[in-house]
């Protein structure tokens, strides 16, 4: 989808370009124009990479700013949340100064790739997303959950049959509700209705407009918190997956480095204190002398749906 | 010598031939008229002599210098516009629509050219524009605009504005066409003043009596080309047919 | 979120808004023109070139517009393109977009103007460029006020599309507060902030209008 906006975007420059120049471009010229252009981007990034390991003295995270508890404005017009907490506390270690650049989630591919921001990092599902983006070691283990209102009558993902559902465009709940393995519920549904950002989706639940919201569990926490009264999450959730920073595709440096002090982070308990402090100590899925690469592949090769049984008895036995 | 020459002049619309070789030439001091029923090209001929509009064939000579002229293919070729602005400041002409400049008010209307395009003293300039104010009646509306002034007003403030330039040369296009009788009187009033003072002036007009009393030669248009061409006398006794049954036609309406 | 604090917010976010606005009108006003001119050319390449400009600003989004803007030197000259571009690109965005709608008033504008304004002008001796600008341009300016008035009124509101590229502008600052204090009092206030800010520019305009009211 992406990958066709952007081919969308260029096609309408191109078209433009050609037209102005009141010339029929030569194709076989313009083919082998980008091809150089692209072999010179290539090596003006590794140059900038080699450059970047001495010089560095920014780091810029996209995230989006409607996203809490990971990525927010805060009472004082502050952006806050627990990503953007622990951005600046790897900032802190490393002597980097941080950029905070909200970004619209749509459009996050383009912003990484054209250079604009360094890492995504804000609750970024990982999973089924490994070949496109260089990810760090897995630092929050989420669910996917359904939200609906506290009378709706829906208890079990069962009930959402002919129901009308609620998901973020371009979400990891998003992904999830369209993957094969959950193509059986996805179509038992009434409707799948996208929506831009949560508060609307909220609104729309509360006006019976819709009837649920697939959503990602901190948040789901977060929105019920603020919420107060009327909703419920169901306590079977749509699937288990891990949160990552994201950062352009083979940008192995800059991700070794922010790791590295990410893990100094967990060790010194700063990770720990500061999960609290937003309320989701029970999915950071990073402990004290864990080994960040022996930890990596675990996740990976652990089955989802195993862990996912196992978090759920978890989350029940701290409820009680 | 001759302020105005126009040598063999043609001129066609989409074909149609309005002007078939006409030539006409004014003296200093005199006042010709130019008279036609519509469609015998008598506007077109102003219009090509002001320059507004281009003729096909044909010579046109003010002061002795050459705004245009036949090249060996019969065709006209005109100066370089450096050298016809100095020849359009020989003469004005005043519309048939005064085309005053709605945006400026009746002083402005009449300095800003001479202040603009001829870079004169201001005060010379002002001065000039109140005495011709004054002449035109106009005095105390020098500061009025356009839309406040009746049609009759307006012409006058067009031909001071014209005046302003301090031409050779004036030409009026059907200067009381747009006029109510009563307004048109003031326009006559104005122009015989001026002709008094030996303005050179050329007037296509519809005004039968007064070009006749106000001419020392008048031109008889029709069908594009000169038809009579005389003093005022002779073209009322004229003879020729065409001349009579235009005139004619003229006396039985007035 | 406090009432007070989401006020303050906002009103920095309207600061953002209002340099847009300001900007963009600084840019296309005059470049609105140009592209009259060019769209009056007598030469049909240049003409045809203008036309489909103007039907592409006319004819796509704006916001749209805005990303590819936007992200189009990335995708198309791999260029990177720093933070500071964001603000660029909205006024690139805005710029050209507005250009075409003012350049099309120009037009409808000078067109309307009668002929003998033009001949009145030649007959003087005035030159090409005095006619346009001392003659022609302020009376196309009174007739076409009440168009511009419209398109302005208009950018007030547009300003807000400057959140696809999430530029701090009052509508992105009002969907972040919206979004972390699970409220929707943030965009009844922008709401407000809009209506007011349209307000100030339709006394204004219309300040403008009577002081053209002189002449007919």
């Amino acid at each position: 989808m992406k990958k066709l906006t952007a081919l969308l975007l260029t096609a309408c420059l191109a078209v433009g370009l050609t037209a102005c120049s009141g010339s029929s471009a030569d194709t076989e010229s313009t083919d082998s124009q980008e091809t150089e252009a692209a072999e010179e981007t290539a090596d003006a990034e590794e140059t900038a990479s080699a450059e970047t390991t001495e010089e560095r003295t920014t780091f810029t995270v996209g995230f989006d700013a409607e996203y809490p508890p990971y990525g927010y404005m805060d009472e004082n017009g502050e952006y806050v949340g627990f990503d953007l907490d622990l951005a600046q506390a790897v900032c802190d270690l490393r002597g980097w100064e941080l950029i905070k650049t909200p970004i619209n989630w749509d459009t996050k591919d383009m912003e990484l790739n054209s250079g604009n921001i360094d890492c995504i990092w804000n609750g970024f599902t990982m999973n089924g997303r490994e070949g496109e983006y260089t990810f760090s070691v897995p630092y929050v283990d989420n669910r996917q959950v359904i939200v609906t209102a506290e009378d709706s009558g829906i208890n079990t993902l069962e009930d959402l049959a002919g129901r009308i559902v609620g998901v973020q465009t371009a979400s990891a709940a998003l992904d999830v509700l369209q993957s094969e393995d959950y193509a059986d519920l996805t179509s038992s549904f009434g409707t799948l209705q996208e929506f831009g950002d949560y508060n609307n989706a909220f609104v729309e639940l509360q006006a019976g407009a819709i009837d649920a919201i697939a959503m990602d569990i901190g948040v789901a926490q977060y929105q019920l918190e603020s919420r107060g009264e009327g909703f419920k999450m169901l306590e079977e959730p749509l699937n288990s997956e891990q949160y990552a920073i994201a950062f352009k595709l083979g940008n192995e440096e800059l991700k070794d480095q922010v790791e590295e002090s990410l893990m100094e982070l967990v060790n010194n308990g700063t990770f720990q204190s500061l999960a609290e402090e937003y309320g989701i100590e029970e999915f950071i899925c990073l402990t004290p002398d864990s080994d960040a690469s022996a930890e990596a592949e675990d996740a990976a090769a652990e089955d989802t749906a195993a862990e996912g049984t196992e978090d759920t008895a978890e989350a029940a036995e701290t409820e009680e | 010598m001759k302020l105005l020459e126009m040598n063999h002049v043609r001129k066609a619309f989409d074909g149609t031939e309005v002007l078939k070789d006409i030539s006409l030439s004014v003296s200093e001091g005199e006042v010709v008229s130019i008279i036609g029923p519509s469609g015998s090209g008598k506007s077109t001929l102003l219009r090509c002599a002001t320059l507004l509009e281009t003729m096909d064939g044909g010579e046109l000579v003010y002061m002795g210098e050459r705004a245009a002229w036949n090249d060996a293919s019969g065709n006209t070729v005109y100066e370089k516009p450096a050298k016809l602005k100095h020849i359009r400041s020989y003469y004005s002409l005043v519309f048939q629509n005064f085309n005053l400049f709605p945006h400026y008010s009746v002083l402005k209307n009449i300095t800003d050219a001479p202040l603009i395009v001829q870079k004169r003293e201001k005060e010379e300039v002002y001065q000039e524009a109140r005495t011709l104010l004054a002449k035109m009646g106009l005095e105390n509306r020098e500061n009025a605009y356009p839309c406040e002034l009746s049609g009759g007003q307006q012409q006058r403030v067009s031909i001071a504005r014209a005046l302003a330039m301090n031409p050779k040369i004036l030409f009026f296009d059907e200067p009381t066409s747009a006029l109510d009788p009563e307004l048109t009187l003031e326009i006559l009033k104005v122009i015989r003043d001026l002709a008094k003072e030996k303005m050179t002036m050329v007037i296509v007009t519809h005004e039968m009596n007064f070009a006749r009393e106000v001419s020392n030669r008048m031109i008889f248009m029709d069908k594009g080309v000169i038809v009579e061409e005389t003093t005022p006398e002779e073209m009322f006794r004229s003879t020729n047919e065409r001349t009579r049954e235009f005139l004619g036609r003229y006396h039985d309406l007035g | 979120m406090s009432f007070e604090m989401m006020l303050v917010q906002l009103a920095q976010g309207m600061v953002k808004s209002l340099g847009i606005f300001m900007w963009t009108l600084v840019i296309s006003l005059p470049l609105g023109l140009l592209v009259a001119f060019g769209r009056m050319s007598k030469n049909p390449v240049l003409r045809t070139i203008i036309k489909l400009y103007i039907s592409i600003m006319r004819g796509t989004p704006l916001m749209l517009q805005l990303l590819v803007v936007f992200y189009g030197p990335y995708y198309l000259f791999g260029l990177q393109i720093g933070g500071s571009y964001r603000f660029i690109a909205i006024l690139i965005g805005f710029g050209i977009n507005y250009a075409a709608y003012f350049a099309e008033i120009y037009r409808s504008g000078i067109e309307s103007m009668p002929l003998g304004q033009y001949e009145a002008a030649r007959i003087l001796g005035y030159s090409r460029g005095q006619t346009f600008f001392r003659i022609i341009l302020p009376q196309v300016i009174k007739r076409i006020l009440p168009s511009v008035t419209n398109e302005v009124i208009t950018l007030v509101k547009d300003t807000s599309l400057a959140f696809a590229l999430v530029y701090m502008e009052m509508f992105t600052i009002a969907k972040q507060i919206a979004a972390a204090n699970t409220t929707m009092m943030p965009f009844v206030i922008a709401g407000v902030f809009y209506y007011i800010f349209n307000l100030l520019v339709a006394v204004i305009m219309e300040w403008f209008e009577k002081k053209l009211s002189y002449y007919r």
